[in-house]
């Protein structure tokens, strides 16, 4: 396994040796090893943790580990950095000649915080060792602001250090929770903690909130993730911001008393969060900015997810699994969609969709693209349907039929097919506002989406989807969890018609 | 035994920079070669008989004072490495000995070369700065000292909070804690920046120490003077990270880090001052001290080699851009370089601490010390994009470069999480204090 995720580390180093050309490849290479690597594992069984070293407590030891969890994280990490990588070739040498940089020389330096931020979001749903996870979180933050601040847009250098100051108070509010949990056990070491306290929780779930985020704590996600390049952009919207839930979860699975004591004001909020940033997309004029508040939406279904480990029995499980499948089909859409948005601003320099219209005529393949994310967000024919599935049953598992709690749920989910298809009809669709001729496009700038959009649909189907199921069943009910002890099989979930 | 060993490593490594001061007079390379030398011999003497994990991170940050020294020309050129030496040595013997006097020793070993390292200049002597430095570090020194001498003269109620007072007060003027920093934005603006390159890094890890090893084997101390100590550790973290974010000159927002940072390392003061002090503690008394003891020492690196870094990029108009980058985010306490994992250990100590009840107010104090980390950003962000430039082949962008390697070892977690922490662990910290018997 380790072999595996140091193929991505090796390329960081290598990488900006090389061409632009070459250097993406080798980038795009370097991700698709562990994604076929883990794929094995889907279908082979995974393997035995392998432990690094020990550390004297409170640390505890260092090992990594891949489970049915962290497989559906990494699948999601790996397909999209492996494809971006290929998008940005084009895109960044755009973005480097609107700069008046060498191109060449500044891919070098691109490519390299490029690969070190994926790596380290790959590293990070791999190790078993909170400070571990802790130090992958801030090197992923870290490099996210050297890519905003170095090649963003606008006043790059302001949204660039407001992301960070407000990452970096979540990280260290996370940072404080993991610190008392190691006083309390003694150990950081996942598989070893017994108990995680409500004070620890209470730090844990602030800084996550600020990263995941949710309604207040969102202020600096419009603007980071606007202004970001977009191949950034396209890293940090689809896997950064919901890492935050990955660890929450993790967390969660091991005691997740916090949220046991506060279910339904969680559950508020986050629906709230969810219908709030989901009527945002309304009224945005950026496209990238509209995406943003779809991100801020689309959590808020995490956050539900991860309320429901709170009510125990199969709603936690059905929960851990909503909160798993939410992340990969809202990686793989969103993905597509700042891609999408990134090619018009490449092709035509466009951003404001008030001088959008009629696209899909002069870029059909983008506007194919912009439909199977989309798709994907709405939970129509792509994975994102599992995760509906998975939330509303753990809903009804947790709450019962209480229409209450069921229709803000149903109307969330009608909500995003609903944003979807007004941002394709105001983009794409509908009469031209403005005279764009079509014009020749790199075919980096839209194959990798398909190839995106692709594994959307097929991840739905057998016999990936009878793979990874029964394995997140597997997962969620594993190890001394206080929240899984239900008894759903991932047999009967198959058998049950949860597969097609 | 070991004290055998030192003292003869001791004296064989003071007679080579003794030497080599004197034959500096005909050419200043007998003095740097002479510096190494010596510090090298300290270096092997204080590997076997203690830390080694310690004494190499001092040996690579006494280099770096030293060969820093080849950017500046003074009237005593030669005799500078001399002193720096001087420095390292008492810095690398700290952890060596149990015996207070040899602490306190230790402790004015490094005060005094600092006295004249201040006044240099480039082709002159700046008497001004050097009176008014020297006038607050003899006071600091003396009223280090004589808090010392009370508590280890076994000194019970009001006297032992004097004494207590008076160390640490001594310790705040000595290293610059807020409200006794007033020497500090000014010494730091108008010397010139290799020397207080040396001031800012090397020289602030005895203070600490010698202080941390006194506290840690003086039980008794009253929670209200503790409590005060956190107030100033506090207070201390706000004005420097205040101060920085105001300042406009670089050396001056070095200063004010100074001041932050110093207000970081007495929380673990605080720390090991409650976990010896009270019973309540006593079942993490040991973890406590390992802890702060841990992150003291660790952040004390991370200091020395941003400041190194930054003070050397003043000196030479600038410095490789993604270097000092790294140093900023090392100081902000961004893992996994060095910065973050002194702030990581002095929170396990401070949060140790706390989970005794009549102690709950520590998690305020370790919330203070996160927040004013963040609110560090801008100015460390600031600092680097403002000195950052291209690459030279110059001596002060490879000091710059070499004090980033030292940030960045900590990469390799198991240097930070299990090498470095076993190797602190095996130093006994209490030391001896007459009246307590030995």
């Amino acid at each position: 396994m380790i072999f595996l995720l140091l193929v991505p580390l090796v390329a960081v180093f290598i990488a900006p040796l090389l061409s632009p050309r070459a250097a993406s490849w080798l980038s795009s290479i370097a991700f698709s090893v562990p994604f076929f690597g883990v794929l094995y594992y889907l279908f082979a069984g995974f393997p035995p943790r392998e432990i690094i070293f020990s550390a004297p407590a409170p640390v505890g030891e260092f090992y990594i580990f891949v489970d049915g969890i962290s497989a559906i994280f990494s699948l999601s990490i790996c397909a999209v950095s492996a494809m971006v990588a290929l998008y940005a070739l084009p895109y960044m040498e755009h973005r480097f000649r609107e700069m008046g940089v060498n191109v060449e020389e500044e891919f070098r330096k691109y490519v390299f915080i490029y690969n070190l931020y994926a790596a380290s979001m790959l590293w990070l749903v791999h190790c078993g060792n909170l400070i571990m996870l802790y130090v992958f979180l801030e090197i992923m933050l870290i490099t996210a602001f050297l890519l905003i601040y170095m090649y963003g847009y606008g006043n790059r250098q302001w949204v660039g250090i407001l992301y960070l100051i407000w990452c970096c108070i979540a990280g260290v509010l996370t940072l404080v929770g993991f610190l008392i949990i190691a006083s309390e056990n003694g150990t950081l070491s996942l598989d070893a903690i017994e108990r995680v306290g409500i004070v620890a929780w209470a730090f844990i779930f602030a800084g996550m909130i600020i990263e995941l985020p949710g309604l207040g704590p969102h202020v600096w996600l419009p603007w980071a993730h606007a202004e970001a390049p977009t191949p950034v952009s396209a890293l940090l919207s689809p896997l950064t911001v919901g890492l935050a839930g990955y660890i929450m979860l993790r967390v969660a699975l091991i005691d997740a008393v916090f949220f046991k004591v506060f279910t339904v004001p969680i559950f508020i909020y986050a629906a709230i969060s969810s219908i709030y940033a989901g009527f945002s997309v309304f009224v945005q004029t950026d496209f990238k900015r509209l995406l943003a508040y779809s991100t801020v939406s689309q959590m808020g279904y995490i956050l539900i997810a991860l309320c429901l480990l709170g009510a125990g029995g199969e709603a936690a499980k059905f929960g851990a699994m909503g909160v798993s499948i939410q992340y990969m089909s809202h990686a793989f859409g969103k993905s597509i969609l700042f891609c999408s948005a990134g090619g018009l601003i490449a092709l035509f320099g466009m951003r404001d969709i008030e001088k959008m219209g009629g696209l899909h005529d002069v870029v059909p393949e983008i506007s194919n693209a912009a439909v199977m994310g989309f798709m994907n967000l709405a939970g129509i024919l792509t994975v994102g349907m599992f995760g509906e599935f998975f939330i509303l049953r753990g809903v009804v598992e947790a709450f019962g039929m209480n229409l209450a709690y069921l229709l803000p749920v149903v109307f969330i989910f009608i909500l995003s097919g609903w944003y979807g298809f007004y941002t394709m009809r105001k983009v794409f669709y509908g009469r031209p506002r403005s005279s764009v001729a079509a014009s020749h496009m790199s075919a980096y700038l839209f194959v990798p989406l398909f190839v995106l959009g692709a594994l959307s649909v097929l991840f739905f189907f057998p016999p990936f989807s009878s793979a990874w199921v029964p394995e997140l069943f597997k997962a969620v009910g594993m190890g001394g969890s206080s929240v899984v002890s239900g008894g759903v099989s991932a047999s009967a979930a198959v058998g049950g018609g949860l597969l097609p | 035994m070991t004290d055998g060993i030192w003292v003869i490593a001791g004296i064989v490594s003071l007679l080579i920079l003794v030497s080599g001061a004197v034959l500096s007079y005909k050419d200043s390379r007998f003095g740097l070669i002479s510096a190494i030398i010596a510090v090298i011999v300290a270096f092997i003497a204080s590997s076997i008989t203690g830390s080694f994990g310690y004494v190499v991170f001092v040996l690579a940050i006494s280099l770096l004072n030293i060969f820093s020294l080849e950017a500046m020309q003074n009237d005593i050129k030669g005799i500078d490495y001399g002193l720096v030496g001087l420095i390292a040595l008492a810095t690398m013997f700290i952890l060596n000995t149990d015996d207070l006097a040899y602490v306190l020793t230790a402790l004015v070993i490094v005060s005094v070369p600092t006295y004249i390292l201040v006044m240099l200049r480039e082709g002159a002597v700046d008497v001004e700065i050097g009176v008014k430095y020297i006038v607050f570090m003899v006071f600091a020194t003396v009223l280090f000292l004589i808090g010392a001498i009370i508590i280890a003269s076994g000194a019970e109620g009001i006297m032992l909070t004097l004494g207590y007072v008076m160390l640490v007060v001594g310790l705040s003027l000595e290293v610059g804690v807020a409200p006794l920093h007033e020497w500090v934005p000014d010494v730091f603006a108008a010397a010139d920046p290799i020397p207080v390159s040396v001031i800012a890094s090397i020289a602030k890890i005895v203070p600490f120490v010698a202080a941390f090893r006194i506290l840690a084997s003086t039980p008794d101390v009253e929670i209200a003077a503790i409590s005060l100590t956190a107030v100033i550790a506090a207070f201390s973290m706000f004005v420097g990270n205040i101060g920085a974010l105001t300042a406009r000159e670089h050396a001056r927002v070095l200063a004010y880090s100074t001041v932050a940072n110093m207000g970081y390392m007495l929380t673990c003061l605080v720390a090991v001052s409650v976990s010896v002090s009270h019973v309540s503690v006593s079942h993490a008394h040991k973890e406590v001290q390992m802890a702060a003891l841990l992150g003291g020492v660790l952040l004390l690196f991370a200091n020395a080699a941003g400041k190194i870094g930054f003070f050397n990029a003043i000196k030479g108009e600038g410095a490789c851009s993604p270097l000092l980058y790294t140093l900023s985010f090392s100081f902000i306490g961004v893992p996994p370089l060095l910065g973050f994992w002194g702030k990581f250990f002095i929170l396990i100590s401070l949060v140790s601490a706390a989970l005794a009840a009549q102690f709950h107010w520590l998690y305020w104090l370790a919330g203070i010390l996160v927040l004013n980390s963040a609110v560090s950003i801008p100015y460390y962000i600031r600092l680097a994009r403002e000195l950052g430039s291209c690459w030279k082949a110059n001596i002060t962008n490879y000091i710059v470069a070499a004090a980033t390697v030292i940030t960045l070892i900590t990469v390799f977690l198991y240097i930070p999480v299990a090498w470095f922490p076993a190797d602190i662990g095996s130093i006994e910290i209490p030391i001896s204090l007459p009246a307590a018997g030995g």
